[in-house]
């Protein structure tokens, strides 16, 4: 009893970074409708800043999460502007080819400019560790996934209250309508390209404190926010936490029940992706 | 006029007495062992350096990059072959890419001196192949290597039970059977999970573990392993005396993080390896780059290139047969110990250099790789238990 506990703990406290990083993938795709392959790289660029501000400046990663907010914001609203608009009327398949392609240049240019060499911080609190009764909760995770839940709230209040938001559950919802009524389509789709670049920098940075920096540390968070975003329906953001947390707990349960589960815990993502399509499919049908 | 004349005679004459030599060199540059890759050329680079200033042969270096895949390694081999028309090849670092380049190695008939490819199965690939020459240590060498640390710590210290955490790939999990049965044969009780390198997620696997109440932690994977482990094993409460690491690398900045303290792993040489030979390598390498680095590939590249170029000196020759002979015979003192070549344990190949005694076991400690074991090359006492243990 006390492992399966200890197992579920650790299947919530990831399920807070997933949710924070597929909810950036939803509003991509659920309001600009692009399903975006380089999402993982802004977790990247996150991640790669935290470490570079840590080597060089001795700056704390707490500290980098608003920085890695901001740049990855306006490499976002930058990708979009410069890549993403003029594509939008594009075929989907050259949409998707594009992002593809963003996703191998980002993570090739990040090679060049870092090497493959697997980079670490080393912030005092990293491994500190708090014991409730015989539990023990990472002080780490257990603050990553509440500062994801405080960000993902924030979002909720910012599109459920704000103009902005309003006008970007709107848009969401139909691409042409809201024009009649005055709103910008185009600001709607900057900002909200942009601010899914920074919750994917946001995770970054605390990926760099609990895992680390490579070029290719995104690409695996790309491929697990899509089955989480495919669970949720797609561009559905209620959807994105519960869905976040099923797969989580999915590979934590997996991990610690089935013989061998450590090897097999990146094949569970898969797994969800396809049951989730398919049940949808004969849902359809 | 006539001084001129006579400068220039000498000149051509000392270039006409130096042996010219074209070497290939296949390496990853880029890739999941880049890392290795990059250390291995500045060593080969650098011997070239010292070896060309020296003036009896002349090193031309053909560098391509074999990108750790098979798939780009064989045809960048095929150019080195037919485009510059290379006799001689320095590379194969990865087993995987060493072994997929065995055909073409065979169809082309280099002599080939290969950096890396510790895998077995490389070793049954080029048996019978008269110019192979093969520097690094076998698989079973590091093996050996290994078991005798852990006979140690059971010995001397009580160690009885290893929990082994192994990456799923080639590289982890190749040969883990006979090594749990080695371990349980020196009286260990051994708990081995697999893992996906990369995942981070070793939470659960670790939280098992706490039942098992391990002496020995025991990790085989990549370096971006290194940090997660060393961080969830302390999240989930697990305790084991010693934390034992064998990656091909360790992550950048890894000896700064105070987690790292008194890690342990295998490696070929560090640089404060007490040996005439690495102090003089160390020196040179700073020199040139600026730099010291802690990548045993470094001077395994660089052992190699001085051993081609010393072989070429004997002979005269740029005649790859003849360098062969050479190489065969030639005892010099390297980084590493004494280099001198004998047929592979298992007699499928004529030429291995290093066997396991170059191995030796580290700790980290503040900032540093120190070695502990064995005692002849320790430079401080083994701290088992280490301070995970203790906190």
């Amino acid at each position: 009893m006390e492992l399966l506990l200890q197992t579920l703990l650790n299947g919530i406290l990831m399920s807070g970074i997933y949710a924070l990083v597929a909810t950036g993938l939803a509003l991509s795709l659920g309001v600009v409708g692009i399903v975006n392959f380089a999402h993982g790289e802004f977790l990247m660029m996150g991640a790669f800043l935290s470490y570079l501000l840590f080597a060089f400046r001795g700056m704390d990663p707490l500290l980098s999460l608003g920085l890695a907010f901001l740049a990855a914001f306006v490499v976002g609203a930058l990708t979009y502007q410069g890549l993403i608009r003029p594509v939008l009327r594009a075929a989907e398949l050259n949409q998707m080819l594009l992002t593809f392609g963003l996703s191998i240049l980002l993570q090739n240019l990040a090679l060049l400019l870092f090497g493959a060499d697997t980079r670490v911080v080393a912030p005092p609190y990293q491994a500190t560790t708090l014991s409730l009764g015989p539990f023990f909760l990472g002080v780490v995770p257990f603050g990553a996934f509440l500062l994801s839940l405080a960000i993902l709230l924030m979002l909720q209040v910012f599109l459920t209250r704000s103009r902005f938001g309003l006008a970007m559950r709107a848009v969401s919802q139909n691409r042409l309508a809201p024009g009649l009524l005055g709103i910008e389509a185009d600001k709607v789709y900057l900002l909200a390209f942009g601010l899914a670049a920074a919750l994917a920098g946001v995770a970054g940075v605390m990926l760099s404190v609990m895992l680390y920096a490579s070029p290719t540390v995104g690409f695996v968070f790309t491929l697990k926010s899509f089955a989480i975003v495919a669970l949720a329906g797609l561009g559905n953001l209620k959807g994105v936490v519960p869905a976040a947390l099923v797969l989580a707990m999915a590979e934590a349960l997996v991990s610690t029940y089935l013989p061998g589960g450590g090897g097999l815990v990146e094949a569970v993502f898969f797994l969800v992706l396809f049951l989730a399509l398919v049940g949808r499919a004969w849902r359809k049908a | 006029m006539g001084k001129v004349v006579g400068f220039l005679v000498l000149l051509a004459g000392l270039a006409w007495a130096q042996v010219p030599l074209k070497v290939g060199v296949i390496l990853p540059l880029s890739g999941a062992s880049a890392v290795s890759g990059k250390a291995a050329l500045n060593g080969i680079q650098l011997a070239a350096d010292e070896a060309n200033a020296a003036g009896k042969v002349r090193l031309e270096l053909v560098v391509v990059d074999d990108g750790t895949d098979p798939a780009k390694a064989v045809p960048a081999f095929t150019k080195l072959m037919t485009v510059d028309k290379v006799d001689i090849v320095i590379g194969g670092l990865a087993s995987g890419v060493t072994f997929a380049l065995s055909g073409p190695v065979k169809q082309y008939g280099p002599l080939f001196l290969v950096i890396g490819a510790a895998s077995s199965v490389v070793e049954q690939a080029f048996e019978g192949y008269p110019l192979f020459f093969h520097y690094h240590p076998w698989d079973y060498h590091n093996v050996a290597a290994a078991l005798q640390f852990f006979q140690y710590l059971n010995r001397e210290h009580g160690a009885k039970k290893v929990a082994i955490l192994y990456e799923d790939g080639p590289f982890g999990s190749a040969g883990i059977g006979v090594y749990k049965q080695q371990l349980e044969k020196l009286g260990y009780q051994v708990q081995a999970e697999p893992f996906k390198a990369g995942s981070g997620q070793f939470t659960a696997i670790l939280t098992r573990f706490r039942a098992f109440a391990p002496d020995i932690l025991y990790w085989i994977g990549y370096d971006v392993d290194a940090l997660p482990i060393a961080t969830q094993a302390r999240q989930v409460g697990l305790r084991p005396k010693l934390i034992y690491g064998a990656p091909p690398s360790w992550p950048i900045g890894f000896e700064k993080n105070p987690l790292s303290n008194d890690i342990a792993g295998m490696t070929a040489w560090l640089p404060t390896v007490a040996n005439a030979e690495s102090r003089r390598f160390v020196e040179a390498y700073r020199k040139k780059y600026g730099e010291v680095t802690e990548e045993y590939m470094a001077p395994m590249g660089y052992t190699i290139l001085k051993s081609l170029a010393l072989a070429a000196e004997k002979t005269g020759s740029a005649d790859k047969n003849r360098i062969a002979e050479a190489l065969a015979g030639l005892k010099m003192p390297t980084p590493f110990g004494l280099l001198s070549f004998k047929p592979s344990d298992t007699g499928r190949t004529k030429y291995q250099g290093f066997g396991s005694e170059i191995w030796f076991q580290f700790q980290y400690l503040q900032g540093s790789r120190r070695p502990v074991f064995p005692k002849e090359v320790a430079t401080r006492p083994l701290r088992y238990p280490g301070e995970y243990y203790l906190r």
